[in-house]
């Protein structure tokens, strides 16, 4: 036995550094690899593609088209689209389909980015500590996501509409609140199940804190599957702002809220649709595109999320 | 107790009792795909199970063993592994090119397999009398009260206490080792020819695992099956085996009658498993273990496949991988074999 | 059994929480009631005589308990703007979502478990890369805008269908299959993921074992183990189905709960808005507590406590 240490032929070594040399590639930095599984991933890549394309549109555009979204112009009511001067038509009151799509999503995404963020950091933070710290605070966090989680999205805006009023306010806590509801939930089973693993235990027999046991490891386990599931609320906080509007909650005018702008150029189907398609279409490509990129996140991540993913609730 | 002694606390010479060879395994060869590429897993097996008799093919995880005897069943996992060369013979037939007609009717009636892990190896939602009915009545055209009491008969040979109650039992009423025992009674229900065993007790308490064992070897003598029986514990092979094939990377290294194989064990691998074993005769000895890890299939040695770990080895090992050499009812691959020494 | 009491207990005290908590969030923004039963000439006092009367200057918590009371003997009062009873327009609104909502949800099952085992037996196939990316896209397409199309698509245009109105078979199509639209792709998505899970699991690989054939083991077993979380959040979609229903039938002018609700908060008709309002949040939990107990019967690990 002890010859073996001492003597290693060359052929051993030359082997042992063959092996050795395999492994390093393969442990390679894991973000590099999800990175190459990103361009790999079709959904992923369609959906970035689609979604810098109309995020741009919204962030970027009326820096070059000018922001008058309220400018209305009675002589240019209904213009279709390509018309001189206005790429994409005039409404009923003559305003700029284009400027006005353009501000739209960025009142969506607006919406929709304030909104999960913040949902994801509350989220997170309640269902690390409902998880981790179990007993009564599990049982409040849990009793109060259950009773949040069954509530379509759309009722519980119309509510607080009731309450509070029209306007963004509604919409934004409404979502908020679904949206906390869906990632604590998500968060804390996956903490429930983190709490058992064994790195966790010997953390705890080292005498680490809790705070920094959630900090340090919790915290990074978590965040995968907090992100693919705000990605995925992102979405829903989007459509759900347009319908609100649609029926008039939300945005308010001369604001123009996508899903108000669909319901504006309701009456003019027949003729001149396009003041509802337009919108329309840049509601649909919105959440398509970050569906696809949720889609895409959570393929790359833990394809076993999506069980959890799919039964989640919108509306 | 050492190992030799476990086994010659059984007594009788079971390996003279041993029939026809009922299932060939020849030159098999599978290999597993992921991620774009494939590389071979299983390289080469070739072994035979007779009637009346139990093999017991050992190896640590990752060798190939588990792969080897799914194949026997046409159970690869499908687009995952695949069987590249080779052929498996039973009675004449090569298996590997049955249509899955014919190898659906083998299965349950002629080979049958039991699984390591009971938990999940059972459907959740129908009871365990159920199922036993359905693949019962699936390859016999009994009644439905027949069925029943064929199932009730497995249950009760299989040792599972209460055996007619608890056929409207679901099965995560039942405790682990009742689980394997629904398992038992499952694969011999049918009374079938040849009978594969992955792992029956790797999950199971030990108390549990001597009871099993014993249930499968009374089983086997009664109806003279042919027991195919996959471990990584030396213990269990001491106990049950007639004759043992160990398996390393994906070949066999060495395959003698268990009596050889303990007193006189040839290739440094298998010397290494027994060497390892805790001797608890010996006080305050250290713990022996084989220096080095199976390579990865991805990496293989340039030569023998236990090269990088072996006590033996020469310059001539890294050059060349050793054929497996037939010496009578032993076989052996290695280039330099010494004798065993316990230390 | 004790399950099932606790867990009725636990809906009640939810249906007890969200009556409170619809109750203050309608009184929440301290607007005037009285904007929308007088008009706009009316003198202070004679609002403040007509807040009295409605009760609306004693504080909120006897409120509370005096419209809880109001309700549970069966008058919930009347509507502010046109005075009718509430308890009429329930039941005449109540038959229309009925009407709306079953058939959606009919649907959803229907057209959704089918399509979704369909796309999990040929995976990969074009079957199911279509079936899969037409879901993707059900998903993302709002609803309202969806309706919109449908409406100009089959009435402009084609004529086929009308485009609004009650509550005739023909009118009933499209909303109902709006309505229904999202909760089909999201159960085509859940289905053939349960349905591929299954099929991985251990026990098939015993059954197969035992000689059984494929067809009998996807049939009876994978689709049994399968179908258990779907029918666990079958409640769920109740939920879901109630929400959508407040566009689209705002949309299609079809006169239902959703419809007179969001018509009462534009209007600031505080009874309509409160007593609807409870009505479809009790629907919601009560559709939860069946999801619960759905659930529970659908897998038997849970149906005894050993």
């Amino acid at each position: 036995m002890t010859g073996l240490e001492n003597s290693r032929s060359s052929h051993a070594k030359a082997w042992d550094e063959r092996v050795a040399a395999y492994e390093e590639e393969a442990r390679s930095n894991p973000w590099r690899k999800r990175l190459r599984e990103f361009s790999r991933n079709k959904l992923l890549f369609t959906g970035s593609l689609l979604g810098i394309l109309i995020v741009g549109l919204g962030l970027v555009g009326p820096l070059f088209l000018g922001s008058n979204y309220a400018g209305q112009s009675l002589r240019n009511t209904h213009l279709p689209p390509l018309t001189e001067g206005y790429f994409l038509g005039t409404d009923q009151y003559g305003r700029d389909l284009l400027v006005r799509l353009c501000i739209g999503i960025r009142v969506s995404l607006f919406v929709a980015a304030a909104v999960t963020s913040i949902a994801l950091v509350v989220g997170m933070a309640l269902g690390m500590c409902g998880g981790f710290l179990g007993g009564y605070v599990d049982r409040v966090v849990r009793s109060v996501t259950d009773f949040v989680w069954g509530f379509p999205l759309i009722l519980v805006a119309v509510l607080l509409a009731g309450g509070l009023g029209q306007g963004l306010l509604p919409v934004i806590l409404a979502v908020g609140i679904v949206n906390v509801a869906a990632i604590t939930r998500v968060v804390r089973g996956e903490v429930v199940v983190l709490r058992t693993k064994e790195f966790v235990e010997a953390a705890r027999a080292c005498g680490v804190s809790n705070f920094r046991i959630m900090w340090r490891h919790l915290l990074p386990n978590v965040m995968a599957p907090a992100l693919v599931l705000a990605s995925y609320y992102v979405a829903v906080a989007i459509i759900a702002e347009a319908g609100l509007s649609f029926i008039g909650l939300g945005a308010q005018p001369p604001l123009p809220s996508l899903g108000k702008m669909v319901a504006d150029g309701r009456g003019f189907l027949r003729l001149n649709h396009w003041e509802s398609t337009v919108p329309g279409i840049g509601i649909a490509g919105l959440v398509l595109s970050v569906s696809l990129i949720g889609d895409g996140l959570r393929d790359v991540f833990d394809p076993q999320l999506r069980h959890e993913a799919k039964g989640v609730e919108k509306g | 107790m050492s190992a030799v002694e476990i086994k010659s606390g059984r007594g009788e010479a079971a390996s003279s009792l041993k029939g026809m060879p009922l299932l060939e395994i020849e030159d098999l060869r599978i290999s597993i795909s992921s991620e774009g590429s494939s590389f071979e897993v299983v390289k080469g097996v070739s072994l035979t199970v007779c009637e009346n008799e139990i093999v017991c093919l050992v190896g640590e995880s990752g060798c190939g063993k588990s792969m080897t005897a799914l194949s026997v069943m046409g159970l690869l996992p499908r687009g995952v592994a695949r069987v590249t060369e080779g052929k498996i013979d039973y009675e004449g037939r090569d298996l590997l090119s049955l249509q899955s007609r014919e190898l659906r009717r083998l299965r349950g009636d002629f080979i049958s397999m039991i699984f390591q892990d009971p938990i999940t190896s059972l459907d959740p939602v129908f009871t365990i009398g159920s199922v036993l009915k359905e693949v019962v009545r699936s390859h016999r055209d009994v009644s439905r009260a027949e069925a029943k009491e064929i199932a009730v008969r497995a249950l009760v040979e299989a040792e599972l206490p209460d055996a007619a109650d608890h056929l409207d039992s679901y099965p995560h009423q039942l405790s682990g080792g009742m689980r394997q025992r629904v398992m038992i009674a499952l694969a011999i229900a049918l009374d079938p020819r040849i009978l594969i065993a992955d792992e029956p007790t790797t999950a199971l308490d030990v108390t549990v695992q001597a009871q099993i064992l014993e249930n499968l070897r009374a089983r086997q003598r009664e109806r003279e099956m042919g027991m195919l029986l996959i471990t990584h514990d030396l213990a269990v092979v001491a106990s049950v085996a007639d004759r043992v094939a160990v398996m390393y990377a994906g070949e066999i290294v060495e395959e003698a009658p268990v009596e050889e194989l303990f007193a006189n064990p040839q290739h440094p691998y298998t010397q290494g498993l027994i060497r390892a074993l805790p001797d608890i005769s010996v006080s305050r000895g250290s713990l022996h273990s084989i220096p080095g890890r199976v390579p990865s299939p991805q990496t293989p040695p340039p030569g023998c496949l236990f090269a990088p770990r072996c006590v033996h080895v020469l310059d001539s090992c890294w050059e060349a991988n050793p054929e497996l050499q037939r010496d009578g009812a032993q076989s052996l691959r290695c280039f330099n074999p010494q004798p065993f020494e316990v230390r | 059994m004790k399950r099932t009491a606790s867990r009725l207990v636990y809906t009640l005290i939810v249906l007890f929480v969200s009556s409170v908590a619809v109750f203050y969030a309608i009184r929440l923004s301290g607007g005037d009631a009285t904007a929308a039963a007088l008009p706009g000439s009316a003198t202070e006092e004679y609002r403040e005589a007509f807040r009295d009367r409605l009760g609306l200057n004693e504080p909120i918590y006897q409120q509370y308990f005096t419209y809880m009371g109001r309700i549970l003997s069966g008058d919930p009062g009347n509507s502010l703007t046109n005075n009718k009873a509430l308890t009429s327009m329930l039941s005449e609104h109540g038959r229309n979502s009925l009407v709306l909502g079953g058939t959606a949800f009919g649907l959803v099952f229907l057209v959704g478990v089918p399509l979704g085992i369909i796309a999990s037996l040929r995976r990969n196939s074009w079957a199911d890369q279509g079936i899969m990316s037409m879901s993707t896209v059900a998903m993302a397409v709002p609803n309202f805008w969806l309706a919109l199309l449908a409406v100009w698509l089959f009435a402009s245009r084609l004529g086929w269908l009308p485009s609004a109105g009650c509550c005739s078979t023909k009118q009933l199509i499209m909303p109902a299959v709006v309505l229904a639209f999202e909760g089909i792709a999201l159960t085509v998505r859940m289905t053939r993921s349960s349905m591929i899970e299954s099929q991985n699991s251990d026990y098939v690989r015993t059954l197969r074992a035992g000689g059984l054939s494929e067809w009998r083991i996807t049939c009876k077993h994978v689709l049994r183990n399968a179908l258990i979380p779907i029918i666990s959040l079958a409640g769920l979609r109740i939920g879901q189905i109630v929400g959508y229903a407040l566009i689209v039938e705002t949309i299609f002018g079809w006169p239902g709960l959703g419809q007179v609700l969001v018509n009462a908060v534009l209007r600031r008709d505080y009874p309509v808005a409160q007593f609807f309002s409870l009505v479809l949040v009790t629907l919601v939990v009560m559709g939860n507590w069946v999801a619960d107990t759905g659930y529970t019967i659908a897998n038997p690990r849970l149906r005894k406590s050993t």
